[in-house]
């Protein structure tokens, strides 16, 4: 019987990637031109959002695969099937590829007709058994080369919109892309879901390991990951920017240029005030389920914690420079 | 359900699935935004949309006698056609007969000379054609771009090996059931000739039946003619009520005013209703009676269909209304097609 989404046994394990950047523009996209941007096909809607921020989603695209899975204990299980990638923009502003797809225990011994793996958008079947564990190990760890690579699915979307002509290719401040790794196995029956571990590693790499009840459909659960590299790439950025900034009474010799006699870091903090600083809206795309997995991440470290206390630091350097000059520097050098 | 093809009875259904709004979907929330729901409208459907014929300008000029022998021909196929397509229950199943036109390759005569005649022939034939489409409507239906629509939904089939890049062998305008030959390159000084190496059918059993299909050509003008099975899967898609365009239903049947058909072909809609009493044009399953020399085009549509992402939408609401009528339909789009061939013109 046909049931495109339900046929395939229980997922025993999801799977993803996303990436995040700074749309290579001067201005940030409105959202007619955000449409017209993530239109990856011709029959189907993006979707907008304008609550409570504005958000595009292009449609679903899929890339078959036929490969070994990256796994942790050396087992090579051949997969086929289908990766799911979409792409989002957040304010016309922050641009995400995800791609995913989701795994039965158990597959078939041999590869069936193409069409079998089409009607099930998103599963990748196993031949035979396989350990989910150890798969989701090898996921987050990234496999050995010609192992199943959702990176590469994410990264070749990516590429793909980058080349759009909308695109000016000059973005109004330095920021680098990140990449969030994500792997979401069976929470214990009855168990609401719960997240395991985040781990910052390699200067652009996040990975995300989840427990989720199996009756979560995994588009949910890229959406929830995809939400997370959101602000955790806003947070990367904010963090780089007040990295490179000089503070405190300008040198006589770092003047700027002339004819503008703005502080140089008045100028540095200005893009992020125009371009991220209302783009922090935690669980505004996760659904209700699995919403409560950010409290997580907001108990320790704290990621809004953490962004008050950026926003506040760029709101307190541009106040000070709001005030003239000549009282600055008497009232704060001793 | 009635045999009205009324698509406000079937209503649209609003997806819930992959909304964009943060509270889940059907938590019954309070807040909406319609541009942040996918939505599919839903089509009414037949157990069994049955094709009478495909009629060429060649058949045409072959005079009414042909059009005769054809329909004679395949009443005794149309009825086992009709008889195998049984539903649980012992219900009558609902079938709808349908019949195109090529009015892409060749323009001939007019709808208001060969729309009658059709249906006069088949009516001596003891056969009723409920639904008459344009092959045109395939590529292009009112302003809706079918055909390339459909094209930008092609999902090749991965060789083993496939890991995530872009399948390296991709030939535009061409799709195939495996991989291909090495392109043969002349042999440079100090390199070796490299020897012929066979293309492989992904799906073979021990030995290939490879195919390659060429899907369109571009003139020099850069006018895009898309191929006869190309079109053919698009009219298989249709039948199968798997078409839309941003979630509406696609190749809609209009019913003209009887003897009242233009002299045009553009004036025709895609898809004509002639039997007011019919039953739904698309349908779970389809059945097509072609002469053998359709086999090469068939086999074809099949290669093309076996590597399509259909509306997910469409083939949800597909499986769920089957299911709670208890209708068997295959899960592969392209198991859903089914042809008899019979020795003829």
């Amino acid at each position: 019987m046909a049931r495109p989404e339900a046929s395939a046994p229980d997922a025993v394990l999801a799977c993803g990637e996303v990436r995040t950047r700074l749309l290579p523009t001067r201005q940030a996209l409105d959202i007619r031109s955000a449409a017209q941007f993530l239109a990856l096909r011709a029959d189907e809607r993006v979707l907008l959002s304008e609550r409570p921020a504005l958000y595009a989603r292009s449609p679903e695209t899929l890339t078959g695969v036929d490969c070994p899975l990256p796994s942790a204990n050396g087992s090579r299980v051949r997969a086929v099937g289908t990766v799911a990638a979409r792409a989002a923009l957040t304010e016309g502003r922050v641009l995400q590829t995800s791609a995913y797809f989701r795994l039965p225990s158990t597959g078939p011994d041999q590869r069936r007709p193409w069409g079998h793996y089409l009607v099930r958008p998103g599963v990748v079947e196993p031949f035979g058994k396989l350990l989910p564990e150890a798969i989701a190990e090898g996921v987050l760890g990234g496999g050995r080369p010609g192992d199943l690579d959702v990176g590469l699915i994410a990264d070749g979307l990516l590429t793909r919109l980058l080349r759009h002509p909308l695109l000016d290719q000059r973005p109004p401040l330095r920021s680098r892309p990140t990449r969030l790794r994500w792997a979401a196995l069976p929470a214990a029956p009855g168990a609401g879901p719960s997240l395991e571990r985040f781990t910052l590693a390699e200067d652009d790499l996040r990975t995300v390991r989840l427990r989720v009840p199996p009756a979560i459909p995994p588009d949910r659960i890229a959406g929830l990951c995809d939400d997370l590299a959101l602000h955790d790439w806003l947070l990367t950025t904010v963090v780089h920017l007040l990295d490179g900034v000089r503070f405190g009474a300008p040198e006589p010799s770092a003047r700027p240029r002339p004819g503008d006699d703005r502080p140089a870091a008045v100028l540095a903090l200005r893009p992020a005030v125009d371009h991220l600083l209302h783009l922090w809206m935690p669980r505004a795309r996760v659904a209700s389920e699995l919403a409560p997995l950010w409290d997580t991440l907001e108990r320790q470290p704290g990621f809004t914690r953490q962004w008050q206390a950026l926003v506040q630091r760029i709101r307190d350097q541009l106040t000070l420079h709001a005030i003239p000059a000549l009282y600055r520097e008497a009232e704060l050098t001793p | 359900m009635t045999g009205a093809e009324s698509v406000t009875g079937a209503g649209a259904e609003p997806g819930t699935a992959g909304a964009l709004s943060g509270s889940g979907a059907g938590s019954g929330a309070v807040f909406r935004e319609t541009t942040a729901d996918p939505r599919t409208q839903a089509v009414p459907l037949s157990h069994l949309s049955l094709e009478l014929g495909h009629l060429y300008m060649e058949d045409f000029e072959a005079g009414p006698q042909r059009l005769r022998e054809h329909f004679a021909r395949v009443r005794p196929w149309a009825d086992a056609a009709r008889a195998a397509a049984t539903v649980p229950g012992g219900r009558r199943p609902r079938v709808s007969t349908c019949f195109l036109i090529d009015d892409y390759f060749a323009r001939f005569s007019s709808p208001a000379e060969l729309v009658p005649l059709i249906v006069e022939e088949a009516g001596r034939a003891g056969l009723t054609v409920d639904y008459l489409a344009r092959e045109s409507g395939c590529a292009v239906t009112g302003k809706v771009p079918v055909a390339e629509a459909v094209a930008g939904r092609i999902v090749e089939s991965p060789p083993p090996g496939s890991y995530g890049l872009r399948p390296p062998a991709r030939q535009t305008g061409w799709l195939a059931n495996g991989e291909r030959s090495p392109v043969a390159r002349a042999p440079q000084a100090m390199k070796r000739a490299v020897p012929w190496e066979p293309p492989k059918e992904t799906a073979a059993r021990r030995h290939s039946v490879f195919l390659d299909v060429e899907l369109w050509s571009d003139d020099a003008d850069g006018h895009r003619l898309w191929s006869c099975p190309f079109l053919a899967a698009v009219w298989q898609l249709a039948r199968l009520g798997l078409l839309r365009n941003e979630g509406e239903a696609v190749f809609v049947a209009e019913q003209p005013d009887p003897g009242a058909f233009p002299e045009d072909w553009d004036e025709l809609p895609s898809l004509v209703r002639l039997n007011p009493r019919a039953d739904p044009f698309a349908a779970y399953r389809t059945a097509s009676v072609l002469p053998s020399r359709f086999l090469p085009v068939e086999h074809a549509v099949r290669v093309v269909l076996d590597q399509l992402d259909v509306d997910h939408g469409a083939l949800r609401q597909v499986a769920e209304r089957s299911a709670r009528e208890h209708a068997a339909v295959p899960d592969s789009v392209a198991d859903r097609v089914s042809y008899v061939f019979y020795a003829g013109p």
